[in-house]
């Protein structure tokens, strides 16, 4: 998994592209932890260039999603499609988490 | 007809004909089916005493051909066999390759040889070749000749070993045709093939030979419909399978991972399924992942051809565990995806392992 960080006015873009499995999770939830404890509370993590999340990755998604509720953050989701779409829908997470279909509109969302 | 009885055959150190033991009845029609290199051509080679096999008897029509005083040219006149390689002569014309054992063997005259020998060719439908020469004859055209050249002798039984392996595929089913017509003559005959349907279709009775024994043997509904032994199924259905033994709580998913797509790639598995079968083995070994400071977990996929199925089996040692179980899980996310995967999971209980069997869903 490569991790880039862009801060944005409104939110910082977090873009993940290759697997979110069981081995590169704990990567994600070290760079997002680092950020959210930095002071950072606003996200959109853009899923375009992911081709592969296991249920260890959604665990992932959600452990840094509650870290945020409990300090009034947010985070939306942008991009998701294809098999990782699929296992968002099997896993319910399509209801869970807000999601759109770019990065821009899920800037424009954050409010 | 033919009393088989612990008939083995061993070269130097190589042992290709352990124990078989059979009898053929007069008219039936067998067919022996089997992966390369278990023996099938040397068990015909050494009915047909091209061969001597290395232990066992073998009695036709009660006489034993085995003993040294056999007469071995009135065996083969009678036992017959067609190669996978034609053995026709290249010097002769297609109807001297058809006369000369009638004539030189059963003492013929040449008219009656040939009146025969063009009857014979009609059967095959090469009645308009009998000047050519086989090197002016297509591969398929060859083997007609080939059997028709064997019932010129008028075989009460005749071996066919492996009549279409060395033919274009275009070419195999005008053999198989003329053999089919063959089988309802009443000849008995015993065909060692690859081609299935083929067998299927023919056969009075079916010999799954690996290991150098008749390892299962039935009607062709019993072996390609309802094989009873793990070997007889796994070439029936045509199962290549992979297998991978995580040994430690570190194992090494990257490089599980690439073995999972070489071998998935060698059965031109679709990338969609491909990644399928990565995220099941990936969630199945979350969900064990407690475990494995425990026990070795044995995983095989299996990928059958003929059903274009794939079947995942994980084994653990220990204690009797499902780890599928709802109860033993920390949320059911992994769980959920597995079951969207799969078609149906099996736990059972074998031999004090735990087994899991999953078959996937098709992609």
């Amino acid at each position: 998994m490569e991790i880039q960080i862009k801060k944005e006015t409104s939110a910082t873009v977090i873009t993940i592209t290759g697997r979110f499995d069981a081995v590169t999770t704990p990567q994600y939830e070290k760079t997002m932890n680092e950020l959210i404890t930095g002071g950072d509370i606003a996200f959109v993590v853009d899923f375009d260039g992911l081709d592969y999340i296991s249920s260890a990755g959604l665990r992932g998604l959600l452990f840094t999603a509650k870290q945020l509720k409990g300090k009034g953050g947010q985070i939306r989701f942008a991009n998701v499609k294809g098999t990782v779409k699929e296992v968002f829908d099997i896993s319910g997470f399509g209801s869970i988490f807000q999601m759109d279909d770019s990065v821009s509109a899920s800037l424009a969302k954050v409010s | 007809m033919i009393k088989i009885e612990h008939l083995s055959k061993t070269y130097d150190d190589l042992t290709v004909l352990k124990d078989i033991t059979i009898d053929i009845k007069k008219g039936e029609v067998i067919s022996i089916i089997g992966p390369s290199g278990t023996g099938k051509s040397t068990f015909l080679r050494c009915l047909n005493l091209l061969d001597r096999p290395s232990g066992g008897s073998i009695h036709v029509d009660g006489v034993n051909i085995l003993d040294a005083k056999a007469d071995v040219p009135r065996i083969r006149q009678k036992m017959n066999m067609v190669f996978q390689s034609f053995n026709l002569f290249s010097h002769l014309s297609v109807l001297e390759n058809l006369t000369i054992a009638p004539i030189k063997l059963r003492g013929m005259s040449r008219q009656d040889a040939e009146l025969k020998s063009l009857e014979l060719l009609k059967l095959v439908g090469l009645a308009e070749k009998t000047d050519s020469y086989p090197d002016e004859l297509s591969g398929g055209q060859k083997q007609r000749v080939a059997i028709a050249r064997c019932l010129a002798m008028k075989p009460e039984i005749i071996l066919f070993d492996e009549p279409t392996s060395a033919l274009d595929p275009t070419m195999i089913s005008e053999v198989l045709s003329v053999i089919r017509r063959l089988t309802k003559e009443g000849i008995t005959m015993v065909i060692v093939t690859h081609e299935m349907d083929f067998a299927r279709d023919v056969s009075s009775r079916v010999l799954y030979m690996d290991e150098g024994l008749i390892y299962e043997e039935g009607t062709p509904q019993q072996i390609f419909e309802n094989p009873q032994k793990e070997k007889t199924r796994a070439f029936i259905n045509r199962i290549r399978s992979f297998n991978y033994r995580i040994s430690s709580p570190d194992y090494d998913l990257y490089a599980m991972n690439a073995e999972i797509e070489t071998f998935c790639e060698k059965q031109i598995l679709p990338r969609k399924t491909r990644h399928n079968v990565l995220l099941l083995v990936e969630e199945l070994l979350q969900i064990y992942s407690p475990y494995l400071n425990a026990t070795l977990l044995d995983l095989t996929l299996a990928y059958s051809e003929k059903r274009e199925s794939l079947e995942l089996v994980v084994e653990s040692m220990g204690e009797a565990l499902n780890p599928l179980n709802k109860n033993l899980l920390p949320d059911e996310l992994g769980l959920n995806i597995i079951n969207s995967l799969t078609e149906s999971i099996d736990y059972q209980r074998l031999d004090n392992r735990n087994r899991l069997t999953l078959h996937m869903r098709k992609s």
